[in-house]
This record gives C-alpha cells, sequence and structure tokens, in this order.
C-alpha cells in the first residue's frame, strides 16, 4: 500500500504511519493483541501451565478441526450464505470412514485406510454438491438447505451402524489425529520451517520485483525487511515449540503434529484460492454485490455450488482428523461444531453481511476460542460455565469488530 | 455525426417485446443506432427504458423481437455474450463491488491471468492506473475498496470498465445523475471523444439539458411504446416534453420516421 | 361377549347392503337416485362398522414408549427386547424419539396418548422437565413406568438397573487395581440425573479411602452430552494440568472411556485403570486388550424385558406394588416413595469376558481382534 505524505509526527501519526507503510492490516493486529492478552491472562491463572510446550502443542491439534472448516465457512459467509451443517457433515463421512476401515475393508491392510479417506472427501463433496445445487439452482436459502442438512445427515451417520460406535481404527491411519507418534520429529519440522522461511523470503521480494517493474510504489527496504524477519521469526518459533515438547518419558522431541501439517496445507490451499484464483475473485464480488457480479458475466450458479464442493471436502477432512484423533467413529462427532466454525470466521473478521473476510482471520478465531476452552478446562472451570463465557467473548468480538470497522 | 441514408446502423432493434407478468414493460419497441451517433432514450419512471437497454447487454431474454448488430443477427442471452460484441454499460446504479478495489472491479469478469492461470493483479493495476489516470488524473489511491472513493470517482471507475475493453456500443444508464457540474462536464467531453472513435451510444436520460446537449436524435418511450424518433435538432424542448408526458407527437412529420 | 355382538352387528349392516343397493339400482338404472337417498345411508353404514371394529380394537393392549435420544447406542438393543416381549403378550408397540428435547418429549408422549396407548414406558431426557407429560398420562389413568432414569413422581414405577451400584462397582473394579494414587473423574453428562447417581456410588466406595489420604481427586469434569471426543479433551487437560501424574480414571460410560484412553494413549499411558458402563463393543474389545479394567454390563435386553413385562402387567390392571420382584424405593433426591424394580449389573472385566460372549451379546472375534499378548481366558 502506498503511503500518505504530511501526516504530523504525533504518536498516533507515527502508528498509523507505520502500519500503512508495512501494509499490515489492523484489524488482525487487533486481533493478534486480544489472542496475546487472553494467553497472557490465561498463563498467569494458570501458574504457567497454559503456555507450556505440551499444552501450546495440545492446542494446536485442538484447533485443527475446527480451524480447518472455519477456512470455508470464510468463503460460504463472504458469500452471504451460511453453512450449519458442517458438524453432521462431520458426523456423517466420518461415520463412514469408520465403517469402510474397520467394518467392510480388511483392518489393517496397506490400501484400506487411503481408499476410505478418499471415499469420505468424495462422499463430503457429493454433499456439497446437493446443498449447493439446491442453494444456487433451485434459489431455496442456504440456511433451509443447510439446517435440513444438519438434521438429515445427524440422522444418517446414525444409521450407518445403528448407533454403534466403531473402534480401533487402522494404526497408520491413527497418525493423522495426533497421538504419541503422530507428529514429524525434530528434523523434519526443521526443514519444513526453512522451507517456510525460504518461501517467504521469496514471495516478498518476488512481490517487490514484480511491482518494481511496474514502476508502482514499493515498501521501504526496512518495512519489507522488518516484515520478513517478524514472519520467519514466527514460523522458527512455532518450530522450535513443537519441539521442545518430548514423546513421553523419552528426550525424543515430537516435532510438529500431523494435523497442524494438514491444517498448514488447508490453510496454504485456501488463502490461494481466495486471494489469487478468478473464483476467489468472484466469492468476493458476488459477497460484495450480487447484482454487480450477475452483470459483470460471472456464472453465480456455478461459484456458489463449487463453494459448498469445498465446504463439504473441507468438513470431510475434519471428519479425518477427528476419528483417527478419537480412535473411533462415533455417531455423535462433530454435534454443535458449527456453531464453533461460524464463531471462528466472525471472530476472524467475517462479517456476516458478506464480501469481507481472510482465511487467516478465521484461523486467529480458531485458536482464540480453543484456548478459552483450552484455558478453562485447565482451571477446573464446569462446562456449563465455559459455555456462558464463550458466549460473551463472542458477541464482544463481534462488536468490537463492528465498532473497529465503522471508526476505519 | 456519420450517418447516411443506406449506411447500415451500427445497432437495429426489431420489434422487441417483454413482459414481467401481466405487465407489458417492453411494448413492440424498434430503435436503431449509427456508428458516431449518440441516441437519447427519454420517458418516465418505468416506462421501459432501462428494460430495453438491459436486454441489449444480455441481462434479460427478450419475450420476442430481433437484435442486428453491423447487420448480422445477434443472440444475447448473457452479459458475457454482449461484451463479446462491444456492448457495454455504465449502470444506474453504476454496479460495482464495493469491498473490492478499482482495478478489481475494472477487469470484473475478464480478468487478467498470468501464465499460471492465476489473477496477475499487477498487470490489472498497471492497465487500470492508466485508463483512470486519463480519466481523473487526480485519482491516485486505486488500490482501497471503491466504498472509500467519492462518487466522481466511483462513476470514474465505471466509466473506464465500460471503455477500456474495445467498446463499439454504449449504453448509458443515467450517467450524471448523481454528479456535481464539474464530473458532468468531464461525462460530456468523454462523450464527444467517443463518438469521434465512432462509438454509438445509447443515452438514458431524465435530464432534458443533457440530452439535448450530447445526443443527435431523440427516442421518447411511454408506457413500453415508442411515442417518435426525431432529431435532435428538429424539435424543441416543449416538444420533448409534449412527447413525453403526453404522448404527442410534434406537428409536421409523421409517427415513427426515423433518419 | 358385549364386544362380539357389536362386531358382529358391524358385519351384519355391511352384508344386508348390497342386496338393498344393488339390486334396486340395476333394475331401475337411477344413478342420480343412488347418490342423493342411497350413498348417505351406505357412508352411515360403513362409519357405524368403523367404529365398532374401533372399538373392538380399542381393548387391545398398546404400550408406548417414550424414547429420549436414540443417538446412544444402546437403547435399540433395548427396543428390540421390549418388542418381544410385548409380541409374546400380544401387546402392540409404538415409540417416539424425543431426541433430546424436553419439549419434543411432552409433545411425544401425548402423541402416544392419542394413538391409544393404554401404558406408558417414559426414558426420560430431563426427568425434572418430564413432570407436565406424566402427570397427563396419570389424569388419563395410564400407568407408566420410569424407565432407566429416575422420575421422581408418586405413582410411577421406576425400573432401572441399580445405577447407584453401578457407580460402586465402577470404583470397586478400578480400586482393586489401584487401591492408591492420583484419581480422575470423568462423569456422565450433568444435566442427565444418572450421571450424579454413579458419581455418588462411585464417591460412597472410595470416602474411605480418600479420608485416608490414599486417594487424592486430582481431576473431575462433567462430560457435556457424554461424547466421547470432549471427554478426550477433558482427560487431555487434565493430564497436562497434572504433568501426567494420574493414576487411574473413574470413567462413567464406555463412550467417555474410549475418549479417556485416547488421550492416555498419546501419552503412552495406556494400560491405567479405566472404567465403564454399557458393553460397548468396542469397550469390551478395550477390555481384553487391557487398556480398560471393567465395563458393567447391563443386559439392555433384561431390562427391556422386564419394562414390557411390568407395563402390560399394569395395563391389566395389577396394582405397582402387587408386581413381582417389586420393592420400596426412596433413593431419589426428593425422598419420594416408589414402586421399584432395581436389576443387578454385572462387572465385566479381563477374567470374565465369557459371560457377554456365551449371552450372545457380542461375538468372541470382536471382543478378541488384535489381542497379541497375554490373552484373557475368553481369548484362549
Amino acid at each position: 500500500m502506498s503511503g500518505e505524505r504530511g501526516t504530523p509526527a504525533t504518536e498516533e501519526g507515527a502508528f498509523s504511519r507505520l502500519v500503512q507503510t508495512t501494509g499490515i492490516d489492523t484489524r488482525t493486529l487487533a486481533m493478534v493483541a486480544a489472542l496475546i492478552i487472553i494467553w497472557m491472562v490465561l498463563n498467569a491463572l494458570t501458574g504457567g501451565i497454559f503456555l507450556s510446550a505440551r499444552n501450546l502443542y495440545n492446542l494446536t491439534v485442538q484447533s485443527c478441526v475446527v480451524g480447518i472448516m472455519a477456512t470455508g465457512m470464510v468463503l460460504v459467509i463472504t458469500a452471504r450464505h451460511i453453512d450449519l451443517s458442517v458438524g453432521s457433515v462431520l458426523g456423517f463421512t466420518g461415520m463412514i470412514i469408520a465403517y469402510l476401515q474397520v467394518e467392510l475393508f480388511t483392518l489393517g491392510a496397506a490400501w484400506n485406510w487411503p481408499l476410505t479417506i478418499v471415499a469420505g472427501l468424495a462422499l463430503g463433496a457429493l454433499i456439497g454438491l446437493w446443498q449447493g445445487y439446491w442453494i444456487a439452482y433451485r434459489a431455496v436459502p442456504a440456511f433451509v438447505v443447510t439446517l435440513a442438512g444438519l438434521l438429515m445427515f445427524r440422522g444418517a451417520a446414525f444409521l450407518v451402524t445403528d448407533g454403534r460406535t466403531v473402534a480401533p481404527m487402522d494404526p497408520t491411519y491413527q497418525l493423522l489425529g495426533g497421538g504419541i507418534d503422530g507428529s514429524i520429529g525434530a528434523n523434519a519440522s526443521w526443514i519444513l520451517g526453512a522451507v517456510a522461511v525460504a518461501m517467504v523470503i521469496l514471495i516478498s521480494l518476488s512481490a517487490r520485483a514484480k511491482r518494481r517493474s511496474f514502476g508502482f510504489p514499493v515498501k521501504p527496504m526496512w518495512a519489507e525487511i522488518g516484515l520478513i524477519v517478524i514472519y520467519s521469526g514466527l514460523i522458527l518459533g512455532f518450530v522450535m515449540l513443537m519441539n521442545s515438547y518430548y514423546k513421553p518419558r523419552t528426550e525424543i522431541p515430537r516435532g510438529i503434529p500431523v494435523p497442524a501439517l494438514i491444517l498448514i496445507v488447508v490453510v496454504l490451499v485456501m488463502t490461494l484460492l481466495s486471494r489469487i484464483t478468478k473464483f476467489g475473485r468472484y466469492v468476493f464480488a458476488m459477497g460484495g454485490n450480487p447484482e454487480a457480479a450477475e452483470l459483470s458475466g460471472i456464472d453465480v450458479k456455478k461459484v456458489t455450488v463449487m463453494i459448498f464442493v469445498v465446504m463439504g471436502i473441507l468438513s470431510a477432512i475434519a471428519a479425518v482428523i477427528t476419528t483417527a484423533r478419537l480412535n473411533a467413529g462415533a455417531n455423535s462427532m462433530g454435534m454443535l461444531s458449527e456453531l464453533s466454525v461460524i464463531a471462528a470466521a466472525v471472530i476472524g473478521g467475517t462479517s456476516l453481511a458478506g464480501g469481507v473476510g481472510t482465511i487467516a482471520g478465521a484461523i486467529l478465531g480458531a485458536v482464540i476460542m480453543q484456548s478459552l476452552e483450552n484455558g478453562m478446562v485447565l482451571l477446573g472451570v464446569s462446562s456449563p460455565a465455559r459455555q456462558i463465557l464463550i458466549g460473551l467473548v463472542l458477541i464482544a468480538a463481534v462488536w468490537f469488530d463492528a465498532t473497529f470497522r465503522r471508526k476505519g | 455525426m456519420s450517418e447516411a441514408t443506406g449506411a447500415t446502423p451500427l445497432v437495429e432493434m426489431r420489434n422487441i417485446n417483454k413482459r414481467f407478468g401481466g405487465v407489458r414493460a417492453v411494448d413492440d419497441i424498434s430503435v436503431d443506432l449509427y456508428p458516431g451517433e449518440v441516441l437519447g432514450i427519454l420517458g418516465h419512471n418505468g416506462a421501459g427504458k432501462s428494460v430495453l437497454m438491459k436486454m441489449l447487454a444480455g441481462v434479460f431474454p427478450m419475450d420476442s423481437g430481433e437484435i442486428l448488430i453491423d447487420g448480422k443477427l445477434a443472440v444475447l442471452n448473457n452479459p458475457r455474450a454482449a461484451r463479446a460484441l462491444g456492448i457495454e454499460t455504465i449502470y444506474q446504479t453504476l454496479a460495482l463491488a464495493d469491498n473490492l478495489d478499482a482495478p478489481a472491479n475494472l477487469f470484473l469478469g475478464r480478468e487478467i491471468l498470468t501464465r499460471f492461470g492465476t489473477l496477475d493483479d499487477a498487470a490489472m493495476e498497471h492497465e487500470s492506473r492508466k485508463v483512470l489516470g486519463r480519466l481523473n488524473p487526480s485519482f491516485t489511491n486505486i488500490k482501497q475498496p471503491v466504498l472509500n472513493l467519492s462518487g466522481g470517482q466511483r462513476q470514474s471507475v465505471a466509466i473506464a470498465r465500460a471503455i477500456h475493453f474495445d467498446a463499439r456500443i454504449l449504453i448509458m444508464d443515467e450517467p450524471t445523475a448523481a454528479l456535481g457540474p464539474e464530473e458532468t462536464a468531464m461525462v460530456g467531453d468523454l462523450v464527444k471523444q467517443l463518438k469521434k472513435e465512432g462509438i454509438g451510444i445509447f443515452l438514458i436520460s431524465h435530464d432534458l439539458h443533457d440530452v439535448f446537449d450530447l445526443s443527435d436524435r431523440i427516442t421518447v418511450i411511454k408506457n413500453g411504446r415508442v411515442v417518435g424518433t426525431r432529431r435532435t435538432s428538429d424539435v424543441t424542448r416543449d416538444e420533448v416534453l409534449a412527447m413525453i408526458i403526453l404522448g404527442k407527437l410534434p406537428s409536421g412529420a409523421p409517427e415513427g420516421v426515423k433518419f | 361377549m358385549r364386544r362380539l355382538t357389536r362386531f358382529a352387528g358391524g358385519v351384519t349392516l355391511l352384508t344386508k347392503f348390497p342386496s338393498a343397493l344393488w339390486g334396486e339400482n340395476t333394475e331401475r338404472g337411477d344413478t342420480m337416485g343412488f347418490a342423493n337417498k342411497r350413498l348417505p345411508s351406505l357412508l352411515l353404514a360403513l362409519a357405524l362398522a368403523v367404529i365398532a371394529a374401533g372399538n373392538a380394537a380399542a381393548k387391545e393392549l398398546i404400550v408406548g414408549v417414550s424414547w429420549a435420544n436414540f443417538q446412544e447406542e444402546r437403547w435399540k438393543t433395548d427396543e428390540a427386547a421390549m418388542k418381544e416381549v410385548l409380541k409374546r403378550h400380544g401387546a402392540r408397540y409404538i415409540g417416539a424419539d424425543a431426541q433430546s428435547s424436553n419439549e419434543k418429549q411432552i409433545s411425544d408422549i401425548e402423541s402416544l396418548i392419542t394413538r391409544g396407548a393404554t401404558a406408558l414406558i417414559v426414558l426420560a431426557w430431563d426427568s425434572g422437565a418430564i413432570g407436565p407429560a406424566v402427570a397427563k398420562a396419570e389424569a388419563e389413568g395410564i400407568p407408566v413406568v420410569g424407565y432407566d432414569r429416575l422420575i421422581e413422581k408418586p405413582g410411577v414405577f421406576y425400573l432401572t438397573f441399580d445405577n447407584k451400584e453401578v457407580g460402586r462397582i465402577q470404583a470397586r473394579e478400578v480400586f482393586k487395581v489401584q487401591p492408591k494414587g492420583n484419581y480422575v473423574f470423568i462423569k456422565g453428562y450433568a444435566q442427565d440425573p444418572n450421571a450424579d447417581f454413579l458419581h455418588s456410588g462411585q464417591l460412597e466406595v472410595l470416602k474411605p479411602a480418600i479420608d485416608k489420604g490414599d486417594i487424592k481427586i486430582v481431576g473431575e469434569q462433567y462430560t457435556d452430552g457424554w461424547r466421547p471426543e470432549n471427554a478426550q479433551l477433558n482427560m487431555e487437560q487434565i493430564l497436562t494440568a497434572n504433568d501426567n501424574k494420574v493414576d487411574a480414571v473413574v470413567a462413567s460410560n464406555d463412550g467417555t472411556a474410549g475418549g479417556v484412553v485416547a488421550a492416555l494413549t498419546a501419552q503412552g499411558m495406556e494400560g491405567i485403570p479405566v472404567s465403564g458402563q454399557d458393553g460397548d463393543h468396542a469397550a469390551l474389545n478395550r477390555v481384553a486388550r487391557g487398556l480398560q479394567t471393567v465395563s458393567v454390563w447391563k443386559d439392555a435386553r433384561a431390562l427391556g424385558n422386564a419394562a414390557a413385562r411390568i407395563a402390560v402387567a399394569l395395563a391389566k390392571g395389577t396394582k405397582p406394588g402387587k408386581i413381582a420382584g417389586a420393592i420400596k424405593w426412596s433413593g431419589g433426591p426428593k425422598g419420594v416413595t416408589l414402586d421399584a424394580i432395581l436389576l443387578k449389573p454385572v462387572p465385566i472385566t479381563r477374567d470374565n469376558l465369557e459371560i457377554v460372549i456365551k449371552a450372545g451379546w457380542v461375538s468372541k472375534k470382536v471382543v478378541c481382534q488384535g489381542v497379541t499378548k497375554n490373552p484373557p481366558t475368553a481369548c484362549r
């Protein structure tokens, strides 16, 4: 973003200049600040346990399911729709995966669990196609279609095995859920970290070069380098944290847990999808002004169906992690999670009016919500009390966001 | 002005009909447009002007009738098809996505892609700066959401979108309704420039002054039907008002004679 | 006898008609006349016949069952057991699933009454809120059996496995293996009264050791909706809060036990004593593999059978106090005295897995799947 000249050198002026020069989104900054405050408070209340490597590792794994689904929900809400069925779709696809893996196919065969994952993802996509069809081509409001989906697929989840819990899962498959062997170890984590840092540098420099070639203004070098340092620091810090958590009774560092890797891949893909593809651009256009999108020749119906197909696939990915982590398929999996997913997206800055939202924000929202839950259980707060608190935080976050937006 | 009798019209709309439920929005309307000409379209609210033009722009399908571009039958069943034939529209509401920035709006639906098939935002920004710079030199901060722009800047984006893609036929729906005098003059200059380039313009407007100022011919529509078409130089304002309000033709030339 | 006469009367009416109607019509060819004169009478006769038949049917035994939430695994078994006994007694089964909603359960019960239930078996979702619906049934003279979960209203017959005894058994079996150390309670769903019955039984058994200081409670959480994922997360956090210094977990059912074992396994702590109940197939397999200490088995078939038997008896007019095996029980929070039958639950551990296999509850293959080292007697 180009900087503005002529602002007086007051404290406020300097800060806003800094923000504009570096191009950081102030809203994201505010959320990160909120997260840090929450972490500090919880850490103090738990006597330092909250910010231990172990708990942050657990927190990472616990945030993955909601985080993955929240990235899809951002697109759904941005396009002025809603998806209330994600929890039930998670339950249904998870039960199918478990049923196939444990009862239909030969448990332990090498081809078994990959095939069940493919089947689960295909089912998720089909469900998205079904719901998307009714919403886009039959003009039934998304609220109604996905509310029906919430009921239908929860019922379907029960019917897969008549309510019976299916367990245990394939031992290799279990790694996808984290657990004692479900992380990649120290060396692989460092390598990934190094690769990520390299990518950050590469992307920053190539974007800068491209802007130069067009003669556009570029950020001052100090801002560019500063940002690279901050992002690299966060990446390497995260790797170091994951490596500080050892396997029980050993000195072997666990490294990045597998569900977190899945989350990272999902976040990368979804961010690219929303920022540099036509599909992503059209989702935002449809949310900002549906009429303008139509008049510009965008196939709004097709894009709408795609949004729900993506959401279905993401719910199925979440189901894989849930069943792997639980080492079982239970028909109540994912119940009520649609509320957490929507809350994560909204706390993360996605506006319910449509047209605005970021993937990174949704992940931050998911981490904020999961941090509260995680910390409160550490403190022994009872479940009903936790529900009240999280509800209050949700209201506060959205109110804060609304006032912030109005000022900006 | 460059129409000669016998030359092929740029656009011919013949016997166009459109109903919405029980209401005849467009009732057997025929108009045409020659290259480098401005046809002013006047009439009450709900007379059918916008609906007629939206059919040309591919937004609505016609119930019956034909549209010929350069003498050839055109199938305009979606906005893409219309754009492909060089038909561009500047809508009354501007039809901008407020959450996107100017380059995104300008290229909406026809984005510039990199060789990997991804959005080439830098190229789009570059092109946008060029065309917006010509239209509105003081407009530099083009990377912010268009929600934050002034009325005139938003207008520039809508105009830029319409003229950047080799338009041959331009539909302008109430282009100056929300503008101040300076910006209105800017639009007037633009129209004159476009005429010189041989572009045909349909100018829908309430403002008699603008229409008289800019158009070569005037068509008046009332209750979905054409009242009459006259050369601007052949009629007075009062006569045109009578056409709009009373559906009364000026004495002299018979109804429907076009030049 | 009266029934038979009325029914016969209806049949006679019907048989009289053909000759009365068709004969005349075909002779005269008077279709209009048929519509105006004969049709109303035909309809009236048909209506009377239907009412007669309906009255005959009304004396049939219909037992209505109101389920709280069919989502949990075991209720299918209960249902099948009820239907089996009802069939034997010539009674009809009608059921409804409240899907975890108080409001729905109230309207379910109303609908069962409307559909002609002569006795009700109610598995209450929330025994506090079920009052109005039960009162309605009582007002119509329909006897109610409170199934598995306590409905503390005078006049309701309470049939359950002794849930407090279940809790005691859970605690006892874990205590046998781990008489000293740090204990964690993963309890049931706070809104389910059974959760507190279980917990009170557990505490009763462990109290002496707790008071002595042999046992220290280092973590305690209810589990929302009895859901395994929630139990897993809660257990994970408790382990973190205590730096893994946990020696035993008293879990209140098999679903939550599954979540607990998953959390323990992630810390390499699987194998420490964990309790459960319901005899879920996955849990029995865990018992065989040494991951779970006990699953308290309540043969849901026995409960379903008993409920059907009791409902039929009550519908036929037997007084609650006179039901075979009934006792007077007042162990509920309000201290109301109820006629009750409390069935005895069976603890299933490594040593007696054959019981569930022989009873046809679960196959040996499922129980012994994946058991490699140190198999229990049932798997050899």
